[in-house]
């Protein structure tokens, strides 16, 4: 018979949380169904299968492309995408002379409706004391080594523009759909610490 | 006012876009070299501090945007252009860094001056 | 702000250290954090600037050994107080309460 599990101990910021909700619910101040909405959104609708589709459909509609570099905004909401933490958008092009990497150092930006929530590598301090002066060292790290006549292109994305890395098309890719192609982007391509 | 859970969707898909619709005259043409300010605000920057006193160049204009520095203390927008700065790695980090590789960093009027 | 927030070239932090198949939320009070920033600035009605430069105040000791969402609910609580709609005083009564086994 398995062993039941003691429950586990909540802790000082879980109860100090839950303080504060219930406070500001008996206020009235907040809908707790709105938290779970929110929560809803970002954790099973907003991820970066959206931004995959970005960068499929540029790889796939050169037009697209053109549109998606010109005013990366409008292009991505004429796949759906908008709102929160991408209000203004900027698509940076990988190519065999530049590779892009995206770093927020004074807090952690990054461009929710194409990526989602930021994981926590891209949130801690290593992240964001190093992008910026040992970019390849920190590339190192995701495996990610560039050639020497590469520039690295580090984005530190302080203001309220928001960053997508369009990452090259992997070779051998040609025959494929977009669909196909969407399933070849990884997050990590689209932040630029990898490339496919 | 009370957010319920119907108005999710909507204020998830609009935001609130931090661009500010008036014409205000950028200070510089993308091209121009450019000076970081070294400002020690001990108040609210997006400025960091490794830029203070180097020299770029301006890339992109981004257009009027929110000046962040004032919002933060509830001391008006300050609307004004907020542009993406060329910065050479070897400018900001010196010799050690890769002679290729370069920084850009999205700056406001206010942190520059004409270098 | 000079503060220890602005990270940008700082030595001595160690490796990266990603975690593979990361879950967006790591426990059930960081999802309630996250909700908090949308619903507490509709009725509250700070920016974004303002939520920012209080995760700024933080001691910058204690801002390098708490988590992101700590940092939020920090802000939270600076941002409530000084509009006197939730005081310290308040909240920790609260929190003592639950301790005790209330709600």
């Amino acid at each position: 018979m398995a062993k039941t599990k003691p429950a586990p101990v909540e802790s000082e910021t879980a109860i100090r949380v839950r303080a504060l909700e219930a406070i500001l619910i008996e206020k009235g101040l907040i809908d707790p169904k709105a938290i779970d909405a929110l929560v809803d959104t970002y954790e099973t609708k907003v991820g970066p299968r959206n931004g995959a589709k970005v960068v499929a459909r540029a790889w796939f509609d050169p037009a697209y492309k053109q549109r998606l570099l010109a005013d990366a905004t409008s292009a991505i909401k004429e796949l759906g995408f908008s709102g929160m933490q991408g209000e203004d958008m900027v698509v940076v092009e990988n190519t065999d002379s530049v590779h892009n990497v995206i770093v927020c150092t004074l807090c952690s930006c990054y461009p929710w409706p194409t990526l989602g929530l930021p994981p926590v590598w891209y949130k801690s301090a290593p992240y964001r004391a190093r992008t910026v002066s040992d970019p390849r060292g920190v590339l190192k790290e995701f495996g990610t080594i560039l050639p020497e006549d590469v520039e690295v292109r580090v984005w530190d994305t302080t203001a309220e523009l928001r960053y997508l890395v369009l990452p090259k098309r992997p070779a051998g890719s040609e025959a494929l759909g977009e669909e196909a192609l969407a399933a070849l982007v990884t997050r990590d391509s689209m932040i630029g610490v990898t490339v496919l | 006012m009370l957010l319920t859970p119907d108005l999710v969707p909507v204020i998830s898909a609009s935001g609130q876009s931090a661009r500010v619709d008036e014409k205000i005259a950028a200070r510089f043409k993308t091209g121009t070299t450019v000076r970081v300010r070294n400002l020690h605000p001990t108040t609210h920057t997006r400025l960091p501090g490794y830029l203070c006193g180097k020299v770029g160049t301006v890339e992109i204009d981004h257009g009027v945007f929110i000046f962040p520095d004032t919002h933060a203390h509830n001391l008006g927008e300050k609307p004004q252009h907020c542009y993406s700065i060329r910065f050479k790695a070897t400018e900001v980090w010196g010799p050690t860094a890769a002679a290729n590789d370069t920084l850009r960093v999205d700056l406001f009027d206010d942190y520059l001056d004409p270098a | 702000m000079n503060g220890i927030h602005d990270l940008g070239g700082m030595h001595g932090f160690g490796p990266i250290n990603p975690e593979p198949d990361e879950p967006v939320f790591h426990a059930e009070w960081e999802k309630r954090v996250f909700g908090l920033f949308a619903t507490t600035s509709a009725f509250a009605g700070f920016s974004v600037d303002e939520f920012r430069h209080a995760i700024e105040n933080l001691p910058p000791a204690e801002y390098l050994e708490t988590s992101y969402y700590e940092h939020w609910l920090h802000s939270f609580e600076e941002m409530l107080a000084i509009r006197g709609i939730v005081t310290k005083a308040e909240l920790d009564a609260r929190v003592d309460q639950i301790r005790q086994g209330g709600q």
